[in-house]
């Protein structure tokens, strides 16, 4: 029973998976190639003309371009297209969506699947196609579900308001997940919160891929519940843990593996390595500063910029998540040398960041300037580890192309992608470790051997199921954040390293205002994706002008209402996209 | 089974540091780290137990003892059966200061009559050796007080935990027992309910 839902919210249009090497002779029938096809109900005939059509048009395509597709645009739709090995999917999308959303969404869908399942080619000679056919639409459900349209656009995270949370809860989630992290087995672990992220060691991409399995047990509890569904205070929670098995790239294993070495380290606290520091975690707290909002907000959401000057922090395991820090945490043995260029490379990124959007060629240079030295730093690490500016270069080489090729922001990914045009990479298979509270999971990363283990499993459940039971009854008091005030403008912020959003116009019904910033984000994240060099632009009407600039980290949109517009056409600081209001929101202007 | 086992609301307080985590984590998983760091906000865990024949649930509510968790801890006061007042035997201060957490436990719990509401003391970490607090000054502290019983408790040694636990929850189960006593389940309770809505109106 696939679920074919077609929501306002739905994003895709179209999307299948061909086998080419199904439909090699003159009388192979196209359908033969077919795997799966969305929508389900489409007449055979109209999918084999897809399906041949596009297989015929991308293969010329990469032929004469020598490269592969990433987008076939047509007169009234445009399709993302990936190849790999004999495989090649293609999605279209309803809506307006940006041409990178379209092709991040393509990839977004792919890697879930190899994630849960292994290796296509594998996964077809397993099951039947019915039984995948299942699989695709869950992912492609899960992938338009719950999310807003800006996030939709961004494809990026769901993540909990962290404006209306105390930033201590998610100290207390952080350290949740470095606690199971003691046992040698965890690799790396999340937490969620009513399927939105409240803390993670992972990158990106896995996190976006873990989060689907607790959906999928979000659900299967919600059907178990008796309708009553009164849930006090006092009345036992319902705990339950489950494991999956998932298949990493060998890349997203070797970054979480690296830093096993200082992770057996700390696991053994008679280690006689380590005798300065007793009582690593316990110092921790009670020197870091962690009575300013925003610094505490930054501890959760971004522990690599904020606890870089923490020393014993500099080893922990879960900062090796995100690239930067990998490329620091691969010096074996060199510890001090690791804290010291963590050091000037934090600096290195608040500058990085911090530029302002420099006119012309001055800013270009200091921008070139730091890039250069942060490809220094991650010069002799792997391949995905790449600066983004790296990648940026990259697809300038590429950009001549005929084939309109759009590859942006994940440069892993790019790599994966390469080569995975010649040949499925293998797949590791690894664990992925659940455990509920009501509305609260913590899920971890674990290696195979953490169900066979004697006691790993135990001791992770009972170390981590107080603070769980206590975070769970602390999330739960928190107000939804209902009461957003109202202010004069809207804004979005979009945090490409992390992968989140942040934004004032959620929970807001959406209004004729609020259509026109999401279409005019959507057309200057567009241009933003295609154009290096651009870092500001704005975006008028007769009544009202959006502001947006970007940095290599980050995107800012910015739109204020009920001003009368000020537009000399040329320009100009008088501007009314310029004005921003007296006390803008932490989130917008801390960058 | 399940539904017929009460479940109980125990909350530890005491000064940070004293020990109220590890006394929860040996009493329920049996285990003791001494590398606990610092709750943060509040964490339970359940356990079942048997007192006198009947089947009880233990809720107990372990709380961040440090003053900056403070607006965290004190909104899950509200309605615990039986609050244990922890200190360290090796920490003068933190004995001192169980005034403090009954005043705070009694004013955000909003407890009607503190004076006969369970409170149990417990002096933890007699395993060390160098000693501030004696036995005798906890116990005329307790006499002086509204005579709440004492444990000297060892999180690390497993000494007396399930012991003051138990009693606990004996405590609970007798004030209980008291209360059916003094006003049986068909009589409507008049007292109560006035207070309740005219603290509303405050």
């Amino acid at each position: 029973m696939a679920e074919t839902r077609h929501t306002l919210s739905s994003r895709c249009s179209c999307f299948f998976l061909y086998d080419r090497s199904k439909v090699r002779e003159e009388g192979d029938l196209t359908r033969a190639g077919i795997y799966y096809y969305y929508p389900e109900h489409t007449p055979l005939d109209l999918q084999e003309l897809v399906c041949g059509q596009l297989a015929g048009v991308s293969r010329c395509v990469s032929e004469i371009s020598v490269s592969p597709v990433r987008l076939l645009r047509l007169r009234r739709s445009k399709y993302a297209v990936r190849m790999r090995d004999d495989f090649l999917w293609a999605l279209s999308c309803v809506n307006d969506l940006p041409d990178v959303s379209v092709c991040e969404f393509l990839d977004q869908i792919i890697d879930l699947f190899c994630f849960y399942n292994g290796s296509v080619r594998h996964s077809y000679q397993l099951h039947t196609q019915e039984e995948l056919a299942v699989r695709w639409a869950h992912y492609l459900s899960h992938l338009q579900g719950g999310a807003t349209e800006l996030h939709h656009i961004f494809t990026c995270l769901t993540t909990i308001d962290y404006t209306h949370i105390d930033p201590l809860l998610l100290l207390k989630a952080a350290l949740i997940l470095q606690a199971c992290q003691r046992c040698p087995l965890v690799l790396a672990g999340c937490i969620l919160y009513r399927g939105r992220m409240v803390s993670t060691q992972m990158s990106p991409q896995l996190t976006m891929k873990v989060m689907v399995h607790e959906r999928e047990t979000y659900s299967l509890q919600e059907q178990k519940k008796p309708a009553s569904g009164r849930s006090s205070l006092m009345a036992t929670p319902h705990y339950s843990t489950t494991t999956t098995t998932v298949f990493l790239k060998p890349y997203e294993l070797h970054t979480l593996r690296r830093p096993l070495v200082d992770n057996t380290s700390s696991c053994r606290s008679e280690s006689p390595e380590r005798p300065v520091k007793p009582r690593l975690l316990s110092r921790t707290l009670s020197d870091t500063p962690i009575t300013d909002p925003s610094s505490s907000q930054l501890l959760a959401s971004s522990p690599d910029s904020s606890l870089s000057d923490d020393a014993s922090f500099s080893l922990c395991p879960s900062l090796a998540s995100t690239p930067f820090r990998s490329g620091m945490a691969s010096q074996p043995g060199e510890v001090g040398a690791a804290e010291s260029h963590t050091h000037t490379f934090a600096s290195e990124m608040l500058l990085f960041g911090g530029l302002a959007p420099g006119p012309g060629e001055d800013g270009e240079q200091e921008r070139a300037d730091v890039s250069a030295e942060y490809q220094n730093h991650s010069n002799n690490n792997h391949e995905n580890l790449r600066a983004l500016r790296d990648g940026e270069k990259k697809e300038e080489e590429g950009v001549e192309q005929a084939n309109d090729i759009r590859e942006r922001r994940s440069d892993e990914e790019e790599e994966c992608v390469r080569v995975c045009d010649q040949h499925d990479v293998a797949l590791e298979p690894m664990l992925l470790y659940e455990h509920r509270v009501r509305g609260l999971v913590l899920i971890l990363l674990v290696e195979p051997g953490f169900d066979t283990h004697p006691n790993a499993k135990q001791e992770v459940y009972h170390s981590s199921m107080a603070s769980l039971n206590g975070l769970e009854a602390h999330l739960r008091t928190i107000p939804p954040a209902s009461e957003i005030p109202v202010v004069p403008y809207t804004f979005a912020h979009y945090d490409r390293i992390q992968n989140t959003l942040t934004t004032n116009m959620c929970g807001r019904s959406a209004g004729l205002q609020d259509r026109l910033f999401v279409k005019a984000t959507a057309l200057v994240h567009s241009q933003f994706s295609h154009e290096d060099m651009l870092q500001e632009a704005i975006i008028r009407s007769a009544g009202s002008a959006l502001y947006a600039t970007r940095t290599a980290a980050q995107e800012t949109f910015f739109v204020q209402h009920g001003v009368p517009a000020r537009n000399s056409g040329i320009p100009n600081s008088q501007d009314s996209a310029f004005s921003l209001p007296k006390n803008l929101p932490p989130s917008s202007n801390t960058f | 089974m399940a539904a017929k086992s009460s479940l109980l609301k125990v909350i530890l307080l005491g000064d940070g540091g004293v020990g109220k985590s590890s006394l929860m984590n040996r009493y329920v998983s049996d285990k003791f780290d001494a590398h606990l760091f610092h709750t943060i906000g509040v964490e339970f865990l359940n356990k079942e137990l048997e007192v006198d024949g009947r089947r009880v649930t233990l809720q107990i509510w372990d709380t961040a003892g440090q003053e900056r968790f403070r607006s965290l801890r004190t909104p899950f006061y509200r309605g615990s059966d039986c609050c244990l007042l922890t200190f360290g035997v090796d920490d003068a201060q933190s004995f001192l200061n169980l005034g403090h957490w009954r005043k705070e436990f009694a004013y955000y719990a909003d407890v009607k009559e503190p004076d006969s509401f369970p409170f149990i003391i417990l002096g933890n970490k007699i395993d060390v050796v160098e000693r501030q607090v004696t036995t005798e000054e906890v116990q005329r502290w307790c006499c002086d007080n509204g005579g709440h019983p004492y444990f000297e408790t060892s999180a690390k040694d497993a000494t007396n935990v399930a012991e003051a636990f138990e009693e606990a929850a004996r405590r609970v189960l007798a004030l209980e027992d008291r209360q059916a006593h003094v006003m049986p389940s068909d009589v409507v309770d008049l007292r109560r309910k006035p207070r309740s809505s005219s603290r509303c109106c405050l």
